[in-house]
């Protein structure tokens, strides 16, 4: 009963928001610094897309070490947010990548309301950003720390000023670090939002036992790599039957098979991220992967979409 | 580079102790730089763990006639290593004709020497590693060596007949004087010296302490853990002394992109 395969259409196209990505692999926020670091290690332009570190308003120093500790299959990390600043990406960063042959996404972030909107607004006229992806997980300054992204109210105001905004089409990326994931994905999308984006890390911590410390300087961290893979593959199955926008999935994302699991469950793309620190190539291998498992089963991303069989 | 190596040899040196060498043509290599490896295919453990190059292995040094074409490529590299943890058990268990992952050469390693000046090179324990291909290439200076016992005094073998005189302390007595190596590195020092350490934290804070009271430079190769190797996950921060002339005034800096070898006078040892 298939449709007939459009042979004008690479199979491993796919459309967010009016945005066509050559194929669904983008690389993650926060493990592929701001692209051209990855240059030599492979060519850029086979991604569908980069999501660049998270950019605030002004530069940031980040937390200090220790900064990182491995777990079992994964690592907590506790950057801090660390970054350059939005002036400095597009003045120094982002001319380096904006004509790699790929989609740009800046990653933002603010402790108000208002930052977002400010960065939003100095991103919207830079030539080489195709979208924003927003991440609500940070804690709101102005109202004594609570994380946009646990609050469906705060995330529908963030959601809501960005879109304001900029024309750019905006992705929201939710975190895990909730009861009911529906409900936030509900909020984004009536704030305005095109898309949603998940996981973002899982909160951890690890204790030497030793010295009856955290390992951590700031005691607890965010999870990712593969041993947070099948919580994200079980939330982004819940967002996909909520959400009427496109879900982008993530977490843990190590091979090709990895990603049909979160096309099976509903995502549209996906995002590699902390494989990217083990292998700098591996978004790429996980793109070829999934080319090669559509053509040995005649398919095209679009129809593995949400297939999941339940029955 | 990103390449998968073929083990060459995988010897243990003393008990815990071990020599690895890779099969790989690498690009001129400074001294100091590492290479991140990847000691299981599998998922646990997840991340790749950091080596110091100890030497390049096969460069020719004159032994080849004629074309001098491939001459800076070497065959391969060595790197010694301690195992101190599930990664580098795993490691000291591969055998020769299995293959490796390796990234690098990575971090910028020791600047070359200023002209006229009295290299020390200072190695605590495992961190006499890196000091190899800088003591190979000083060839003359002093090297002073601290150790916990006579037992890794083995480390030293290769480092005779470099041209480098050689002293060594160790905690117990049982090799050199008795105590910490700082407390010769106190005698050796003149202004114009110029100091390469590498080995635990407080024996760089101390030898940068040192070393700043006698005017000499000093350059110490820190260690943290790395998840990346190559400056993008920002996970190996130290703390460095703010600079106001710099415009992004960052006040960390990365062990792997910016170091691993860094003045002892940009760390802020307090805040490390
Ligand atoms: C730039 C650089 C160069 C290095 N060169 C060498 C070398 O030439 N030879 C060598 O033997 N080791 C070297 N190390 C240290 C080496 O990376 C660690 O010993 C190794 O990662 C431990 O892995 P593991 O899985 O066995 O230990 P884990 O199970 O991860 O940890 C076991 C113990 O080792 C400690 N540890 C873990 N990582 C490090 C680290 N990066 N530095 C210090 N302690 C650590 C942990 O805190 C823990 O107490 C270097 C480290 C860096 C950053
Ligand atoms: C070191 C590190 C830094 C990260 N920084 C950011 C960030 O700046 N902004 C963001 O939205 N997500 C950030 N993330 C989260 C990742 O983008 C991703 O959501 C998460 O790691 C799960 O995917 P993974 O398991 O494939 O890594 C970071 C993750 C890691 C490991
Ligand atoms: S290990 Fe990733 S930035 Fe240094």
């Amino acid at each position: 009963m298939g449709p007939v395969v459009k042979k004008t259409k690479a199979a491993t196209e796919v459309t967010i928001a009016g945005l066509k990505f050559k194929n669904p692999v983008m690389t993650a926020s926060g493990t592929f610094g701001y692209g051209a670091e990855f240059a030599p290690y492979m060519d850029l332009g086979r991604l569908g897309g980069i999501v660049v570190k998270g950019l605030s308003l002004y530069p940031r120093q980040g937390n200090p070490g220790p900064r990182i500790a491995e777990t079992p299959c994964g690592m907590l990390n506790a950057i801090g947010l660390q970054n350059v600043g939005v002036d400095d990406f597009i003045e120094r960063k982002l001319p380096l990548v904006r004509n790699a042959g790929t989609h740009i996404i800046a990653n933002i972030f603010g402790e108000t309301v208002e930052d977002y909107m400010e960065v939003a607004r100095r991103l919207d006229g830079a030539e080489g950003v195709s979208a924003l992806e927003v991440n609500i997980s940070c804690p709101n300054v102005k109202k004594g720390g609570i994380v946009f992204g646990t609050d469906p109210q705060e995330a529908f105001k963030v959601v809501s000023a960005v879109r304001k905004s900029t024309s750019l089409p905006v992705i929201t990326k939710l975190s895990p670090n909730v009861t009911d994931i529906k409900v936030m994905v509900r909020a984004a999308e009536d704030g305005g939002t095109d898309a949603v984006s998940l996981i973002n890390t899982i909160t951890g911590m690890v204790i030497d036992v030793e010295r009856r410390r955290p390992v951590l300087a700031t005691a607890t961290g965010g999870l990712s790599g593969p041993a947070i893979r099948p919580i994200a593959v079980r939330m982004v199955w819940q967002a996909a039957q909520a959400a009427s926008v496109p879900v982008i999935g993530m977490g843990g994302i190590m091979s090709a098979r990895d990603a049909l699991e979160f096309i099976i469950a509903g995502a549209t793309a996906v995002q590699v991220g902390t494989a990217s620190f083990i292998e700098p190539d591996a978004a790429v291998k996980v793109a070829e992967g999934l080319e090669e498992y559509l053509s040995k089963n005649e398919t095209t991303v679009q129809d593995l979409i949400g297939s999941l069989r339940t029955a | 580079m990103e390449i998968k190596a073929e083990i060459i040899h995988n010897d243990s040196m003393a008990k815990g102790y071990f020599k690895l060498g890779l099969a790989c043509a690498v690009p001129e290599v400074r001294p100091g730089q590492f290479v991140m490896l990847r000691v299981s295919d599998g998922l646990d453990p997840l991340l790749r763990r950091p080596f110091g190059i100890y030497r390049t292995l096969g460069q020719t040094r004159g032994r080849t006639l004629g074309t001098r074409g491939s001459s800076s490529k070497s065959k391969g590299i060595e790197v010694l290593y301690r195992v101190v943890g599930k990664g580098t058990a795993i490691l000291s268990g591969k055998r020769p004709g299995e293959t490796l992952g390796v990234l690098g050469p990575l971090g910028n390693g020791f600047p070359d020497r200023a002209e006229g000046s009295n290299p020390v090179l200072v190695a605590g324990g495992m961190g006499i590693a890196p000091l190899y291909l800088l003591a190979r290439r000083l060839g003359e200076g002093t090297l002073l060596f601290g150790a916990r016992s006579k037992a890794e005094t083995f480390l030293l073998k290769d480092f005779r007949g470099l041209g480098l005189k050689i002293k060594t302390a160790t905690e117990d007595g049982s090799a050199g004087i008795k105590g910490l190596v700082t407390g010769l590195l106190e005698n050796e020092l003149t202004p114009e010296s110029i100091v390469y350490a590498c080995g635990p934290v407080g024996m760089l804070k101390a030898a940068a302490a040192i070393s700043g009271k006698a005017g000499a430079r000093c350059l110490v190769s820190l260690e943290r853990s790395m998840a990346c190797g190559i400056g993008v996950c920002l996970g190996c921060a130290v703390r460095a002394k703010a600079h106001k002339e710099e415009k992004e005034n960052r006040f960390y800096k990365m062990v792997c992109s910016d170091g691993p070898v860094f003045p002892g006078e940009e760390i802020d040892w307090d805040l490390l």
